[in-house]
């Protein structure tokens, strides 16, 4: 079978990790890897969770089933639910969503996340992203939350993001008494990562051909490394065959 | 004392949207890559009014069009871009870190609360999500406050009050009963948000018909409604998926520079007459090939 991207990769880990215990399983916009690992979950591991993916709740795509991942998320298609997703009601049930999943231009050391841009420090900016989307009120309520990377370098992993978009630091998440439960687990193209006890980034696992050197490198401070840090587990063949041929069916994540 | 009919909410698009005048505050509907009234903003592009301050919640082309044409000094939202396409809109972009255009960043749920805030006639509603992160600091309108009955760090999210609603509804009799297909994004909210409200549909249809479904009707009073079949391209409705092509087309042209942005905004947008004239411009093929 040919190699997974790094998508099909994501949509795999994301998949493995979601606990027993997600009832309902959100996604938002332009993560196609995080809808096709809710899909994949739904079809296997969690046959009554709560999939709800842009316009449609369960059933999503083009009534097929399993549902597919289309390129876009607020396609008509999904509305071949059983249920909406209504823009103007879902932030009315914050108690609802325990799993959400969120990517941003910048991540730092305590799993701050900056989807705004980088200003220019004279009140404008120099670089200028697409807006914080629904992050910052996400990663507050939901029980956990998990981050994807598309790129790993010293301009994406820095020790403090220029600005915060969603509060991942969790000394800070409790003296403001967020609700939810924070990061669960952070994805690069180099490996896999979560937060140790105070609350800095610590390196899982790397993935296949990658060298503990490269992941230190394109890093811009000190990662937290344990003494054995294994190779990340790749997709099985099973995998890739229910991913490509059910759930990703027109090739989005290729 | 005679019998009176009702008033026809009917309206050409030039006079619909002649309520937008320069300085206004606008909101329009849609999200992402559906819904997006767009055949109204190609006539308000087209018509050249100035400063606006445009609310889009969750935006698409439709901000970055009227930025190009000219039309903009400020955009209220949480996000605009192309999903894959373009991650950020490109002209949004540009005219952000160019420093022609004020950007007033909101989370999409601040965008609920600030809509709602207004159609309720409060000052501002509370909210959680954005406590200690850089929208305060980004945006100064939102002001942290510790909530009187917990005592817990929250946001005062401001009102937004539109002068103009531009949203989309799939149908709407002449009266201005419309019924938006699917979930209507934050369209209702807008609508109660603003003074005024134009409402652009793919079809007029008879007041029997909305009287099937009534529990799908919206409505505000004085609403301006104006039949544009296919408007929402290259945004999907109901039954027509978004035109990739044509926006990996925009994408294109407006990342090209002035010269390629000119162009599509002549072919598409300045030139076009209506909607019928820039639907020719898409060609039937087109149009057929994304109908679901």
């Amino acid at each position: 079978m040919e190699k997974p991207s790094i998508n099909e990769l994501f949509a795999v880990l994301l998949a493995r990790d979601f606990h027993a215990d997600d009832r309902t399983i959100m996604v938002g916009a332009n993560m196609p890897m995080a809808r096709a690992a809710a899909v994949m979950a739904n079809v296997t591991t969690h046959p009554d969770a709560r999939i709800s993916i842009g316009l449609g709740v369960q059933g999503l795509g083009d009534g097929g089933d399993p549902p597919a991942v289309h390129p876009f998320l607020f396609d008509p298609r999904t509305m071949a639910a059983e249920a909406l997703m209504f823009q103007g009601r879902v932030f009315d049930d914050m108690h609802s969503p325990d799993v959400f999943f969120v990517g941003g231009l910048q991540v730092d050391q305590r799993g701050n996340l900056n989807l705004f841009g980088i200003p220019d420090g004279e009140g404008g900016w120099k670089m200028r992203g697409p807006g914080s989307i629904a992050l910052a009120t996400m990663s507050a309520y939901c029980a956990g939350y998990y981050i994807v990377m598309p790129s790993h370098s010293t301009r994406t992993f820095v020790e403090r993001v220029a600005l915060i978009s969603a509060l991942g630091d969790a000394t800070e998440r409790a003296r403001l008494k967020l609700p939810g439960g924070g990061i669960r687990m952070l994805l690069s193209p180099l490996g896999v990562f979560d937060f140790n006890d105070a609350g800095d980034m610590r390196l899982r696992s790397m993935h296949e051909g990658v060298t503990l050197e490269e992941v230190q490198e394109a890093t811009g401070f000190e990662l937290d490394v344990p003494d054995r840090v294994p190779v990340t587990p790749g997709p099985t063949d099973e995998e890739m065959q229910l991913l490509r041929e059910r759930v990703d069916v027109y090739g989005t994540l290729a | 004392m005679s019998l009176a009919g009702r008033s026809s909410s009917l309206t050409e698009v030039d006079d619909a949207i002649s309520c937008v005048v320069d300085g206004a505050t606008v909101g329009i509907g849609g999200a992402v890559t559906a819904g997006h009234p767009m055949a109204l903003v190609r006539a308000l592009a087209r018509r050249g009014v100035r400063d606006l301050t445009v609310v889009a919640p969750t935006g698409g082309i439709e901000v970055d069009l009227l930025i190009a044409a000219g039309c903009v000094s400020r955009i209220v939202g949480s996000y605009v871009g192309i999903e894959a396409v373009a991650g950020v809109g490109p002209v949004y972009r540009s005219a952000i870190e160019s420093g022609r255009v004020e950007v007033v960043d909101l989370d999409e749920a601040h965008c609920v609360a600030a809509l709602r805030a207004a159609g309720q006639g409060l000052p501002f509603l509370p909210w959680r999500g954005g406590v200690g992160t850089a929208f305060p600091q980004l945006n100064p309108t939102l002001i942290e406050f510790d909530d009187p009955v917990r005592g817990e760090p929250l946001l005062a999210i401001p009102a937004i009050e539109l002068d103009v609603a531009l949203i989309y509804a799939e149908v709407s009799d002449c009266y201005g009963n419309a019924q938006p297909v699917g979930t209507g994004h934050m369209d209702a909210l807008l609508g109660s948000a603003a003074k005024q409200v134009v409402i652009q549909v793919d079809r007029v249809v008879s007041t029997e018909e909305i009287r099937r479904n009534p529990e799908k009707t919206i409505y505000w009073p004085g609403s301006k409604v104006v039949k544009a079949p296919f408007g929402t391209h290259p945004y999907s409705n109901g039954w027509m998926t978004s035109d990739e092509q044509h926006l990996v087309d925009f994408v294109a042209a407006a990342k090209g520079g002035d010269e390629t942005l000119s162009e599509y905004l002549r072919v598409h947008v300045l030139e076009p007459e209506d909607n019928d004239a820039y639907l020719e411009t898409v060609g039937i093929r087109r149009i057929s090939s994304l109908l679901i």
